[in-house]
């Protein structure tokens, strides 16, 4: 059975917003990807939530308290939460559900409204070990500094080739009305920005923000009676890595962890579902998840699209460019211009599907056939891979 | 695409399992499954976990967790309602075709916990947390609400609880705890008018896994025996708010009952052999057993249900194993003669909230 994705919202995203309690933003969304389409709650047959850690804005289980918001009441709903790649795993979910025949339509909505908490990192800090890895420190920017490190000395990339990444994707932001940093910037602004854990910047790092979005999935009936141009989910794949770092990074490992070769994985469950055999040839669009600025660099390389090392400096001969390039990359300034954890995923997803159903307004790109978009969580552990086409994949 | 269940494990329960870390129990779990399955972990395609980062204690639980449950590299998915909810998204996975074998687990260590704690901490910041709405008073008010719906008495209610603590001394998988009698349980404390703390079920320790097999697998796999198949789920939500008419309509429980009852191809609960009702108090089980009409209550959890064992939020799961267990003839001394069907019940959320059931069948023979 295919599924297509029939409408889409996403707010715009700031780093708070104080005129909106979270179920109202939820409700935004939810409101907000119905009416784009025509539909009403009784359209809908299931509600997938996508929150991921609930200590951000100190109510647990947040996405009970916007069942009534969101219509969700008498309705078979829940949350799912696999942290930094939980949007994308609401979307397998959904899949999952329309798939199995269990529902004809379904809407993944959530919100994220992390600047509740004074300080997201004290919060994120706790994901570590308590008994090995806390004391080191490990926080989410002290461990990709260790693997940027590695990445860069292995493959004899520089900082300066990491900064490429913010400065094309800070100006494909320009054209996103939702994004939450964007502007021209050079790569000396990256590399003069506040320095972090070295070898990260301020600039190489995706900022926190606040907002929500939804997508709403459905069956060929409900495509065909709202949608008159819908993208087809046409395969996911996703991925669970071990959580101990050090397990990632020895020559007997499985995964390299400084490359995210985890990804890899995924992409090929992706790709095998959907049909790919030639990302390159095949897909000409993709949303990553790239919370700093290494992360689109080393998917690129895992997802295909060139061998590993190069797609930093494929960059420089403008390979990823959305209007000169080969493959358009995070033509919405992916997740370092906005990074709202709970739904980054989901706004990934969004931002791929738009541009095949042609709703992506000043940032859609022409001819896009295929469209790829990632999620990550849990220090590079989790990660999950989502193929669109404009046609169902013939299984 | 029919989706099996291959083999279940639930941890021996605790009221406090202080020897073992919790990723010692999921582990432990998850492999007492695979091996009651008769599969590797090697196998599998993918793992659905049903977990709560506040009762685990720390952010993005799963990180630590999923690994031991049997997630290392299979693709793996966290529901945050219950342990059940994540049976019903397993099922879902392996019904579209995506699937073919994988693992559902769920853990809950209270004895770690603050329970009450995290349940205030559910409440929204305006209104109900300034009250101090908590679990306790949310199972208060659904007492209240179903004794004036269904005219249930404290005394039908203690007479509930000591059968329900009779059942679970039976099972073999219970923690046993001592059975007070009808008096001792009318004697006990209020803990929220007019519920009396031998009402409830004592929390425990504990962590449940399923192994599931698509119908493909299970023909691939000629050596292999299912224990049961699930033929309907069903779940929904009712509102947030903590109306007198909510507590009193159990919607989204007859909503997820009547949902996974349309699938199973049963027309109604007498079609059904055993239903594990998760009932956090005899209340509870005394509004369930009404809004199923189940006229023949011997049905009714016959593993003690919650009493039995009660590590909150995969007890639920506990309930599905024991269900699975019934309809394949292997749930011990609490086995039931014949069990064709059976259903799992569970709830979460502030007074039942959400609601979910699984409906199995029993299985002759490798498909």
């Amino acid at each position: 059975m295919s599924v297509a994705v029939i409408a889409t919202y996403q707010s715009d995203f700031k780093t708070s917003d104080p005129t909106k309690t979270f179920p109202e933003q939820a409700q935004e969304a939810a409101v907000g990807a119905m009416k784009s389409v025509g539909m009403t709650p009784d359209d809908i047959d299931a509600v997938v939530f996508s929150l991921a850690p609930t200590f951000f804005m100190g109510v647990a289980d947040a996405d009970r308290w916007s069942v009534d918001h969101i219509f969700a009441a008498g309705k078979p709903i829940f949350r799912i939460h696999t942290g930094g790649a939980t949007g994308g795993s609401a979307v397998h979910a959904a899949h999952a559900l329309v798939s199995s025949g269990f529902a004809r339509s379904v809407l993944i909505v959530g919100a994220e409204r992390i600047a509740e908490t004074p300080d997201a990192q004290k919060v994120l800090n706790l994901i570590f070990d308590a008994f090995y890895e806390r004391d080191m420190p490990l926080s989410t920017n002290t461990s990709v500094a260790l693997q940027l490190s590695r990445y860069l000395q292995n493959h004899g990339l520089t900082e300066e080739d990491m900064a490429q990444s913010v400065v094309r994707q800070r100006r494909n932001a320009l054209s996103n009305p939702h994004a939450h940093l964007k502007g021209e910037i050079t790569i000396d602004d990256v590399m003069n920005s506040k320095p972090i854990a070295l070898p990260l910047k301020l600039f190489d790092i995706c900022p926190r923000s606040s907002g929500s979005a939804a997508m709403i999935v459905g069956d060929e009936s409900v495509a065909k009676r709202f949608q008159s141009r819908p993208a087809f989910i046409n395969g996911v794949g996703g991925v669970s890595d071990t959580y101990w770092i050090g397990d990632r990074v020895t020559p007997t490992s499985r995964t390299d962890w400084s490359s995210l070769k985890v990804t890899e994985i995924a992409a090929r469950r992706a790709y095998a579902r959907a049909g790919i055999t030639d990302p390159m040839r095949e897909i000409q669009l993709v949303e990553l998840y790239d919370p700093y600025s290494c992360a689109g660099y080393q998917q690129l390389e895992h997802y295909g699209f060139c061998p590993p090392g190069v797609a930093a400096r494929l960059d420089r001969e403008h390979v990823w460019d959305v209007k000169s390039g080969q493959v358009a990359v995070n033509p919405s300034g992916g997740t370092l211009c906005t990074n709202p954890i709970a739904i980054t995923g989901l706004v990934r997803a969004i931002d791929a599907a738009s541009q095949i159903m042609g709703t992506a307004g000043s940032m859609q790109v022409p001819n896009v056939r295929n469209a790829l978009c990632s999620a990550l969580g849990g220090i590079g552990q989790f990660a999950s891979v989502t193929i669109f086409g404009a046609e169902p994949a013939s299984h | 695409m029919n989706v099996y269940v291959l083999g279940t494990a639930t941890h021996p329960p605790a009221i406090a399992q202080r020897g073992l870390r919790l990723e010692e129990i999921a582990y432990h779990t998850a492999h007492a499954a695979l091996e009651d399955a008769g599969v590797s972990r090697q196998q599998l395609d993918h793992l659905t976990l049903g977990a709560c980062d506040e009762l685990d204690g720390r952010p993005i639980s799963s990180m630590l967790m999923a690994a031991p449950a049997g997630g290392f590299l299979t693709d793996e998915m966290k529901v945050t309602d219950s342990g059940a909810m994540a049976l019903c998204l397993g099922y879902a996975r392996i019904k579209s075709g995506e699937f073919h074998l994988g693992l559902v687990s769920s853990w809950c260590k209270t004895s770690k916990t603050d329970v009450e704690y995290i349940m205030r901490l559910r409440g929204d910041p305006f209104f109900s947390r300034p009250i101090g709405l908590d679990m306790t008073t949310a199972d208060g008010l659904l007492a209240q609400a179903v004794s004036e719906a269904f005219g249930v008495t404290e005394e039908e209610a203690a007479r509930r609880a000591v059968a329900g603590f009779e059942r679970a001394r039976k099972n073999p998988r219970s923690l046993q705890h001592d059975v007070p009698s009808v008096p001792q349980v009318l004697d006990s404390e209020y803990a929220a008018t007019p519920m009396r703390a031998l009402h409830r079920a004592p929390m425990t320790d504990g962590a449940a896994t399923l192994v599931l097999a698509s119908e493909d697998f299970v023909r691939r796999n000629k050596h292999l025996k299912p224990l049961a198949r699930i033929t309907g789920v069903g779940w929904a939500s009712d509102s947030y708010r903590l109306g007198a008419s909510r507590l009193r309509s159990l919607q989204s429980f007859q909503k997820a009952w009547a949902q996974a009852l349309a699938q199973s191809g049963a027309k109604s609960p007498d079609d059904f052999d055993v239903f594990e009702l998760e009932s956090q108090t005899s209340w509870h089980e005394a509004a369930f057993v009404r809004a199923l009409a189940i006229q023949d209550e011997t049905k009714v959890s016959p593993s003690g249900g919650p009493f039995a064992q009660n590590p909150l939020f995969c007890t639920g799961l506990v309930g599905a194993v024991e269900a699975a267990l019934q309809v394949g003839g292997r749930a011990g001394a609490v086995q039931r003669k014949n069990v064709k069907r059976a259903a799992a019940h569970s709830c979460h959320g502030y007074a039942q909230q959400g609601n979910s059931f699984v409906c199995f069948e029993s299985v002759e023979s490798n498909p």
